[in-house]
């Protein structure tokens, strides 16, 4: 669009100097003082001329970048936000449980091990049990041979597909991303998240979405393989909170900050506690640096002139 | 005046009868502050509707309707959910 603008800019230039060459050569011989104005005028309109065409053109193909980009989401006010606030565990928790039986059947989230848990959303004998209910392949074995066992703590959170394509191939040819970063991978990660799995609508007039695809206005370019996967009382929560679209997407995406960012609460209070203690040494600093340098700063040069 | 707060609560007293998305619900409470966009694009629809070519939408002012109420959902709806 720029490059549009500029090539408008130049033809009028080349369009306008021949056919006003002369007024401009008569305008110089009679009043000099005006012929700066006169042309600098000509030059302005081409200008503007030219910024108006670049800014109306830019205009049509912003209303096609809109939905290139997705709707913007709002930000909402995340209890884990302040600059001294905590995660909120019992939602990681509940969002753990989301995960596990929405989410965990097309979604890997392979960097995280039922130890992370501990501590976080489970005791270790509940994150021992929900590990053991899991089979996992190990070996080789003193025959050579590979063998499953039961999960254990140190085990990663299982995979539902072996490999990309295999995902890819169970979902249309979409592949679902992994989740353990995903609040990090995606721009505004927490609120953008929160907006996508409660955002499902119909689409706008005019829109129609192809077969095996869905509209979620938040997802740049509209249109998502994912079906809406958040439906009030799909979970029943162990706690008895009412599992609403709007409760389960929030811990949901609780549970994906704790996943992408478990170093976030001791972040904080690192930060916090060091910000403080290098403010008080800046001072000291300053102090010293002004003490040290008082000697010069306060000295008198005299100039003699030799005679 | 008339309190969104009270009536999308999800709290016990509604225990028994259907569980109500608070969402869902703010942005149905929402909608009276929105109606210029919603006019916007109910407009749009008329229009969009005579058309033939296919080419015609109202992404706009779908978007910019949902964004008016995103804004006035955003900070009310986690007060009604458990935190």
């Amino acid at each position: 669009m720029v490059g549009g603008g500029v090539i408008q800019q130049i033809l009028r230039r080349k369009l306008h100097s021949p056919s006003l060459a002369t007024p401009v050569r008569s305008w110089f011989s009679s009043k000099t003082a005006h012929v700066d104005t006169g042309s600098s005028g000509v030059r302005a309109f081409a200008l503007l001329g030219a910024g108006v065409t670049g800014l109306l053109s830019f205009s049509t193909v912003a209303s096609a970048d809109e939905a290139e980009h997705g709707l913007a989401c709002p930000d909402y006010p995340w209890p884990h936000d302040g600059i001294l606030s905590s995660y909120d565990h019992a939602s990681i928790r509940r969002g753990h449980q989301v995960y596990q039986q929405v989410c965990a059947s097309c979604h890997s989230m392979s960097l995280i091990s039922y130890r992370d848990l501990v501590g976080v959303a489970y005791t270790e004998e509940e994150a021992k049990a929900m590990a053991a209910e899991i089979e996992v392949v190990d070996g080789p074995n003193d025959e050579g041979e590979m063998f499953t066992r039961p999960g254990k703590l140190s085990d990663r959170l299982p995979q539902p597909y072996a490999n990309e394509s295999a995902a890819r191939f169970a979902n249309g040819g979409a592949y679902p991303p992994d989740l353990s970063l995903i609040t990090k991978a995606r721009h505004n990660g927490q609120n953008y998240v929160f907006a996508l799995l409660t955002g499902y609508r119909d689409p706008p007039a005019g829109i129609s979405i192809r077969e095996g695809l869905h509209y979620n206005p938040y997802f740049p370019g509209g249109a998502i393989a994912m079906p809406k996967m958040l439906n009030d009382e799909a979970v029943e929560y162990e706690d008895g909170v009412p599992a609403t679209e709007a409760q389960m997407g929030k811990d949901v995406v609780s549970f994906l900050s704790w996943a992408a960012e478990p170093e976030m609460e001791e972040r904080k209070l690192m930060g916090f506690k060091w910000i403080f203690l290098l403010s008080l040494a800046l001072l000291q600093a300053a102090y010293y640096r002004r003490l040290k340098w008082s000697v010069l700063k306060s000295r008198k040069l005299v100039l003699d002139v030799v005679n | 005046m008339f309190h969104p707060t009270i009536w999308c609560d999800s709290d016990d007293y509604r225990a028994d009868v259907e569980v109500v998305d608070p969402k869902k619900c703010l942005e149905e409470s929402c909608k009276p502050k929105c109606v210029k966009p919603l006019l916007e694009y109910q407009a749009c629809v008329k229009r969009v509707q005579g058309d033939e070519s296919g080419h015609k939408h109202c992404t706009g002012q779908y978007f910019d309707y949902w964004q008016c109420v995103d804004k006035c959902v955003g900070p009310k709806l986690f007060a009604e959910l458990k935190w």
